[in-house]
């Protein structure tokens, strides 16, 4: 076991002595920090537009759109009344910046519900804001038209706000449809791209090994089994620590988020962004897979990396384990549109796929516990299986140079 | 006391060869052993069957009196393989504490004995650099301390003077005999026949797997090739070709030019030679009777091809390891 310790700790250490992977944990957090800044910014950009109303109404009804807007907060509009060659004017003064943009406001308005919006970027937000002041004031215009009391009107109108929550697993979560469509999404990139980078990072320490002969005074101490056991165990500790680098840094930014909105002159309480809810059961379930899915392919990367004796060789041997990956990657979107499909529930159950395909399907809330608890057993009996073949061609390919076996002489390693 | 290292009968076959055919040999305690033979003779294949690295296909190996192969006792057993590799990109201090480490040795005992080998061979201003950064033959000091840095009772040395200069090649001697004198066992593998002299108290020729002849090198001497006589030249060298061809004087010669060994025939009389030698005019350096040199046994026993393999240093070591 002390030999094993050693292993580990030589892999732990002199990965974490590369700059890649102070690159990669710095990496996060910058990439996390402009999201933040992003919003923050966003929100800002939102606050007050500066808008010109052009009047080519006939009943004054640029003045109520004027009153309309500005009582709506989100603009300061200006009235400008139609006259020839006003639209290039006011072109020239949005180019010049000090105006966003500006609103043509004819008859068409009340009658079809037509008008035009010109201005130098056309937010989402904006538009949206623009749409819903409009369609009000239409609608208490053509209300009034038939002699409907204004009071009335505006009494009737009222703004519905709509409580999403989520029911997951008999329990209901303070949490949105796009919310968990966005945690297992994220969460189905971040194991795929960790299994692989990692798994990748085993296959090419082997071949060092191999390549530089020193793994001869090592499989006179160590046994090979042993040696691959700590590898992977070495670089999975190593991926591990990154994901805690980048969860604490990501806690700390969120915690910071105040103080950041603050410093860029916005308000914090605008600031929308927080983490999706993530209960400890899904973290839970994230890590078990991550940890099966690293073993599982880091040990058939171990096993490339034994029976090749260059990079290209490894590069090329390695395709086969890739396409492997590669199936769940693919499948993320069918996975997180329908988690219940058939579809789904027959990745979760293949060794191979299940390490991506049931956090997915458990974040995205529609798995029965039994399933899960049938998709772990399934992935560990996969990782018994799939180690003990990979520890068989391993104990052979570290000695072996030369050519490349060829399935044959694979199967006979792994009789042998 | 049973010998340190107990090799029975063990054959290893290989896809299409059979690398070692029932080798027996039996390395003491205390002396120092050398395996000797051409390229392919598998001298490596018996080593690493003895480090457990290679199970064999019959027979057995035992290491200081048990079953347990050479990786369960590689806290005893220092091990330095033909090809010395070493992790690039580590720092030399590092290596060595990882490898001490994986024989078992504990991680404070391993880097104070690092940094007394790398004092004591001159690389403690490296300690902290990248093994790339070292020359060669830093490098191979470095493998070397890796080898015997938790000071074995038993070192395993394949091939050890291939690629030294002649510096290394004297500190290893050095070490080697040192060894020697404070009781411990060394066994090491060579195809150049001059180290093997110097050095072994006992050995073992091989050849296409096959044991030869084993034994102390008197022994060995003794029992092979009869009485030798060694003729040097001082400028001329007369007609002495005639008396080196004369059948009843001479068996057999290898003649080097300013210098010749001859194996002298059953019942020849050393003076009628350099009777002879003088009466034909020859100019003598040096007339010595000897015992027939390793070199001259090696050659008898494997043949010339074989020998001229060993000394080019052809051939296909370690080159198809399926197990």
């Amino acid at each position: 076991m002390h030999k094993v310790w050693a292993i580990i700790r030589r892999e732990f250490v002199e990965r974490v002595r590369t700059k890649w992977f102070w690159i990669s944990a710095v990496l996060g957090p910058v990439l996390f920090a402009g999201i933040i800044v992003f919003q923050i910014v966003q929100s800002l950009g939102g606050a007050v537009r500066n808008i010109a109303v052009v009047d080519s109404s006939s009943a004054g009804l640029g003045q109520r759109v004027v009153e309309a807007l500005e009582a709506s907060g989100s603009f300061r509009a200006t009235l400008v009344p139609s006259h020839a060659g006003v639209m290039d004017s006011l072109k020239d003064v949005v180019e010049s910046k000090r105006l966003n943009g500006f609103l043509i406001v004819t008859n068409d308005l009340v009658e079809t519900g037509r008008a035009e919006y010109q201005a130098s970027n056309l937010g989402m937000q904006t538009i949206e804001t623009l749409q819903r002041t409009l369609g009000r004031l239409v609608v208490k215009e053509r209300l009034e038209q038939k002699g409907v009391n204004p009071t009335v009107v505006d009494w009737a109108q009222i703004r519905i706000a709509l409580d999403q929550k989520k029911i997951s697993r008999g329990k209901t979560v303070a949490e949105n449809a796009a919310q968990s469509f966005f945690t297992a999404y994220m969460m189905a990139i971040l194991l795929f791209m960790a299994i692989l980078l990692y798994g990748v990072n085993v296959m090419s320490s082997v071949l060092e090994e191999k390549t530089n002969r020193i793994i001869e005074v090592l499989v006179s101490s160590v046994r090979p089994f042993q040696l691959m056991l700590g590898k992977i165990l070495g670089a999975g500790s190593v991926s591990f620590f990154q994901f805690v680098i980048w969860g604490v840094s990501a806690r700390v930014l969120l915690s910071l988020r105040g103080p950041i909105a603050r410093a860029l002159g916005a308000d914090p309480a605008s600031v929308q962004l927080t983490l999706p809810h993530i209960p400890l059961t899904t973290l839970a379930v994230f890590i078990a897979f991550f940890l099966g899915g690293f073993l599982l392919y880091s040990a058939m990367f171990a096993a490339v990396g034994a029976m090749s004796s260059n990079e290209q060789e490894a590069r090329q041997a390695q395709q086969p384990v890739t396409y492997l990956l590669m199936i769940s990657y693919l499948s993320i979107l069918g996975l997180t549109n329908d988690p219940s499909s058939t579809f789904a529930r027959t990745l979760s159950l293949i060794p191979f796929t299940t390490p991506i395909a049931t956090p997915v399907r458990w974040t995205a809330g529609s798995m029965p516990t039994w399933e899960l608890v049938a998709s772990l057993v399934i992935l560990a009996v996969g990782i018994v299986a799939v180690t003990w073949v990979a520890a068989r061609i391993y104990r052979v390919g570290i000695l072996m140079t030369g050519k490349r076996p060829n399935l044959k002489e694979l199967m006979r390693w792994v009789r042998a | 006391m049973p010998d340190p290292v107990i090799v029975d009968r063990v054959t290893k076959r290989f896809a299409g060869h059979t690398a070692v055919d029932s080798l027996s040999l039996s390395v003491p305690s205390g002396i120092i052993y050398g395996l000797l033979g051409p390229n392919g003779a598998g001298k490596t294949t018996t080593l690493r069957m003895i480090m457990d690295i290679y199970e064999p296909d019959s027979g057995s190996v035992r290491l200081f009196d048990t079953v347990a192969g050479g990786r369960d006792h590689s806290a005893r057993i220092g091990y330095l393989p033909e090809e010395r590799g070493l992790y690039q990109k580590m720092r030399v201090l590092d290596v060595l504490v990882f490898l001490a480490e994986a024989k078992g040795v504990s991680r404070r005992a391993a880097r104070e004995k690092a940094l007394e080998w790398l004092e004591k061979l001159g690389l403690s201003d490296w300690r902290l650099r990248k093994v790339s950064d070292l020359s060669k033959g830093m490098q191979q000091k470095v493998a070397f301390i890796s080898t015997v840095l938790h000071d074995p009772e038993l070192c395993i040395f394949d091939e050890p003077f291939s690629g030294l200069d002649p510096v290394n090649s004297q500190v290893l001697r050095d070490t080697v005999l040192d060894y020697r004198r404070r009781g411990k066992t060394v066994l090491f593998s060579t195809h150049i026949m001059e180290h093997a002299e110097k050095l072994c108290d006992r050995l073992c020729i091989i050849a296409r797997g096959k044991k030869l002849i084993d034994g102390s090198l008197a022994e060995v001497k003794r029992t092979h090739g009869g009485q030798h006589v060694i003729v040097g030249f001082n400028g001329s060298q007369g007609s002495a070709q005639q008396i080196f061809a004369d059948k009843k004087l001479v068996a057999k010669i290898q003649d080097f030019g300013q210098q010749a060994e001859l194996e002298l025939a059953p019942g020849a009389d050393p003076q009628l030679i350099l009777k002879g030698l003088v009466d034909s005019g020859a100019r003598l350096a040096h007339f010595e009777l000897a015992s027939p040199s390793l070199h001259k046994i090696f050659v008898d026993l494997v043949g010339p091809e074989a020998a001229t393999a060993a000394a080019t240093g052809g051939g296909s070591n370690g080159g198809d390891a399926r197990a």
